[in-house]
């Protein structure tokens, strides 16, 4: 009864869809346990597309899968097979959607389960341009129960949790493993175009503290009009490669060292962008400088926030998750060292290594689980 | 252009008033304080002014006089007024300023100039050569504090609510004898967040690092603007929804199950991260401002939180009595609190720290025994630029403000009859609040006008120049009336 119950429900394909602001995220499992009779069975739009999403890469310009991140033998309701993570910007979604109409998605039959705003904004152009219908479910309890899925399927062997030992010396920082488990209570900061904040009491207890609207889109959006900059990863480049002291004003700027009275180190900004008040300075610092200050400025903002709201919360562990941080060692590392230093070592930031994929997993948990 | 430090001429080229007028009563003015701030000095010093006061006796008119004797007398003295004066202007005057000073000042014996601000450090020892005074450099804060209590104390409606759509923009707060504890957001280039709880009890609690030195840095990056005041401008003009992405962006709508309305930002900036598309400066200008005063309201009330306070005061030069500034910051701690916890704005944000370093070197004078009042002759007014103001006063206003306060007679207490001096609504009018009594009272003022020149004049009938002057004052005291018109505050 309960097999027949999963045949009827549960036909392939299998998928997770977080629609965001800027990123769409994409979440296949492919199994690997088919047996003859099923290939049989199967029909070609279905094989063509398991053949697509795993052979490549890169789709079309824009869509990427992140291989490092793919979990291999993982079992999902009674099948084996392999989980794989791919994004795709949202405003490539009208491309996509071309692609499903064009491989007969929608004969296919199966229910699409899709997070995040996009799913609310887009759910009438997959019925007019695929003949989709998404099952909408809210981002925020997807967000959550990715997360507690993938720490518990990852703690077998590569950890999922992180966090950096000696965060500001380069040559003694590293990344260690951390163990989620009785992890209550947690703030989750999942920093996307925007910020949310939730307080995670357990499983199926969590609030919404507070968000804030100074993100990955703002650092994003600021850098392509400071910079000239296109993509995520040119930004981030050239933030690497700059030098944010010449852009913001600090303490010892305008104390000539540090303000002992209140505890305010040298090195301390004091002023975001300040010294871009003056017109010589203006014309003096480079693009990199720009990108690694606008960089700073965010990383920095959303810490600051995180540990007032740790603080009225009471709660001493911080989760940082979302596509902000992908390949951004850079924010990670100023995140760890900020929480630790202002809060006297009473916080601790740890990061995830599937990052901004986790409303993916938990739409795909809700397709095969529903709650 | 760069502005230029070293020489005089820079100042005479871009001030067209004669510096006279902004640095009044120099001659004996002591007790000099000076607050130097990331981008902005502002100057105190106490003088002495010697003004005519007519003093009016009228005779007792049932005695038998002779038909053609007057029915008053005028005596005019003498009187010493102690006076307060505050001049704000850009660091980039400051050696100018100093000449000029210098110049000027005579007949004083002080040796002393209290200082404070983070400029203090960098500018001290240019004041000690240009002045020949002793720097005494106070702390930032206590002085920031002091100037605080002070002003909340000892001037009536210094603080205010600001509501952009109700009736009246403006609700002025009572003077209040109980006033601690409080949060104070001071925002000048960086932000400090201090809790006041006492008189001399209080702590730098928090800060941010994005304030008015980032909106000034980002927007002249972004828009190509050189002044802040134009950055402002600009940005009361813009559309932030061009630049910003808003929920309604993401979601198609309302995200509802989280209360969170279509209308609200998501992502600062959200829109301008394509290389194919041009954004206007002043939808870039305000999308900052924007990010910048919710960032801070938000901090602001995640710290009000923490400690428990209802009261927040905002002060510092990033909100000048601004608008759409102050618009954002209340909605912004509404938003955030729902209503819990009040934004308060103060008239006279931006002198607090110049106020405070001199109290703290006039602490023999006894300040505090005594009442002050504005001398609103000689202070700018609360918002800036009216528009047909005429082009030495739009100079002023643009690079230097004032503030004068007059030291009273006697001190003004509570009515002590009063059973409850907190809750004590006093029956007054309060022009800025109700327009129609406004309109009515100025219309009143403007049309007894030549009535009130005609007495004046007939008053005086052996003096030839009352003429001249009665003509003076009626040409001045229309343009005052007419500036209340326009700009109430």
């Amino acid at each position: 009864h309960f097999v027949s119950l999963i045949k009827k429900k549960l036909t392939f394909p299998w998928f997770g869809m977080d629609i965001g602001g800027t990123l769409v995220k994409l979440v296949y499992f492919e199994p690997k346990d088919i047996t003859a009779e099923e290939e049989q069975e199967e029909v070609d739009n279905l094989k063509s597309i398991r053949r697509y999403l795993t052979s490549n890469i890169a789709y079309g310009k824009t869509g990427h899968r992140d291989v490092h991140l793919e979990l291999q033998d993982l079992t999902l309701c009674g099948r084996t097979g392999n989980l794989h993570f791919i994004r795709f910007p949202t405003q490539d979604l009208p491309a996509f959607l071309q692609m499903a109409r064009n491989k007969h998605f929608s004969s296919l039959h199966t229910t699409l389960c899709a997070t995040g705003g996009g799913a609310y904004k887009f759910e009438s152009d997959f019925r007019t341009m695929a003949d989709l219908q998404l099952h909408k479910l809210d981002e925020l309890d997807c967000l959550i129960r990715g997360v507690l899925y993938i720490d518990s399927v990852m703690s077998r062997g590569l950890s999922e949790c992180y966090y950096f030992e000696n965060p500001t010396d380069p040559d003694h920082c590293i990344q260690k493993p951390y163990t989620l488990e009785n992890p209550y209570p947690l703030l989750l900061v999942n920093i996307g175009s925007g910020v949310s904040i939730l307080a995670v009491y357990s499983e199926n207890n969590y609030k919404r503290v507070t968000g804030t609207s100074l993100g990955g889109g703002t650092f994003l959006g600021l850098c392509c009009l400071l910079t000239g900059c296109s993509t995520f990863e040119e930004a981030l480049k050239m933030a690497s490669d700059g030098e944010s002291t010449r852009v913001d004003k600090l303490v010892r700027d305008i104390y000539g060292g540090d303000y002992e009275r209140f505890g305010l180190p040298g090195w301390a900004v004091a002023s975001s962008f300040g010294n871009m008040m003056s017109k010589e300075k203006r014309e003096s610092v480079s693009k990199e400088d720009l990108a690694r200050a606008t960089l700073v400025t965010i990383t920095n903002n959303i810490g600051s926030i995180t540990r007032m709201c740790a603080l009225n919360e009471n709660i001493e562990r911080v989760v940082f998750v979302g596509n902000f941080l992908r390949v951004n060692t850079l924010s990670m590392k100023l995140l760890a060292y900020a929480m630790d230093y202002w809060s006297k070592g009473q916080l601790k930031a740890l990061f995830l290594q599937h990052e901004g994929y986790f409303g993916a997993v938990g739409a795909l948990l809700e397709l095969l689980h529903p709650s | 252009m760069c502005l230029s430090k070293t020489v005089g001429h820079s100042m005479d080229k871009s001030i067209t008033l004669p510096p006279d007028e902004i640095f009044r009563n120099l001659e004996n003015a002591k007790r000099f304080a000076i607050d130097i701030g990331g981008s902005l000095t502002k100057l105190a010093y106490y003088s002495t002014v010697q003004h005519k006061v007519a003093k009016v006796r009228s005779f007792d008119t049932t005695a038998k006089e002779a038909p053609n004797d007057k029915l008053y007398e005028i005596s005019v003295q003498e009187e010493v007024t102690a006076r307060l004066h505050f001049i704000k202007f850009e660091n980039a005057y400051i050696e100018t300023c100093l000449d000029f000073i210098k110049d000027h000042l005579v007949n004083t014996e002080t040796k002393v100039i209290k200082a404070t601000g983070g400029g203090a450090h960098k500018f001290k020892e240019l004041i000690e050569k240009k002045l020949g005074l002793n720097v005494d450099k106070e702390d930032e804060m206590t002085c920031l504090i002091k100037g605080c209590n002070f002003v909340l104390k000892n001037i009536p409606h210094e603080a205010f609510v600001y509501a952009r759509h109700a009736d009246s923009e403006f609700r002025f707060q009572t003077a209040n004898p109980d006033i601690f504890p409080y949060l104070l957001v001071n925002i000048g280039s960086g932000v400090s967040i201090v809790k006041v709880e006492s008189e001399d009890q209080f702590e730098r609690i928090g800060g941010s690092s994005i304030g008015g030195g980032t909106f000034w840095g980002l927007g002249a990056l972004l828009t190509k603007t050189k002044r802040f005041d134009e950055l402002l401008q600009l940005a009361s003009k813009g559309q932030h929804t061009n630049v910003d992405m808003l929920v309604k962006d993401i979601y198609g709508g309302s995200y509802g199950c989280l209360g969170l309305t279509g209308d609200l930002i998501a992502s600062s900036f959200g829109k301008s991260a394509t290389a194919d598309k041009e954004f206007s400066k002043e939808d870039m200008a305000k999308s900052l401002l924007h990010m910048i005063s919710n960032d801070i309201g938000q901090l602001a009330c995640l710290y009000a939180k923490l400690h428990n306070l209802s009261r927040v005061y905002f002060g510092g030069f990033f909100i000048r009595g601004h608008p759409v500034t102050m618009h954002t910051i209340t909605y912004s701690i509404n938003f955030f609190t729902k209503g819990e916890v009040q934004a308060l704005f103060l008239r006279h944000e931006g002198y607090l720290g110049a106020i405070g370093a001199f109290l703290k070197g006039a602490e023999e004078d006894n300040p505090n025994q005594y009442s002050w009042g504005e001398n609103y002759a000689g202070s700018s007014g609360l918002m800036s630029v009216s528009p047909d103001m005429n082009p030495m006063q739009r100079a002023r206003s643009g690079t230097f403000d004032m503030l004068e306060m007059d030291r009273l007679e006697r001190q003004l207490v509570n009515l002590p009859l009063l059973q409850d001096p907190s809750s004590y609504i006093p029956d007054t009018v309060d022009l800025t609040e109700d327009a129609l009594a406004r309109d009515y009272w100025l219309y009143c003022f403007e049309d007894a006008l030549d009535g009130v020149v005609k007495r004046a004049v007939a008053s005086q009938p052996d003096i030839p120049e009352a003429v001249v002057r009665a003509e003076k004052f009626r040409q001045k005291y229309r343009h005052k009336l007419l500036t209340l018109r326009h700009q109430p505050l």
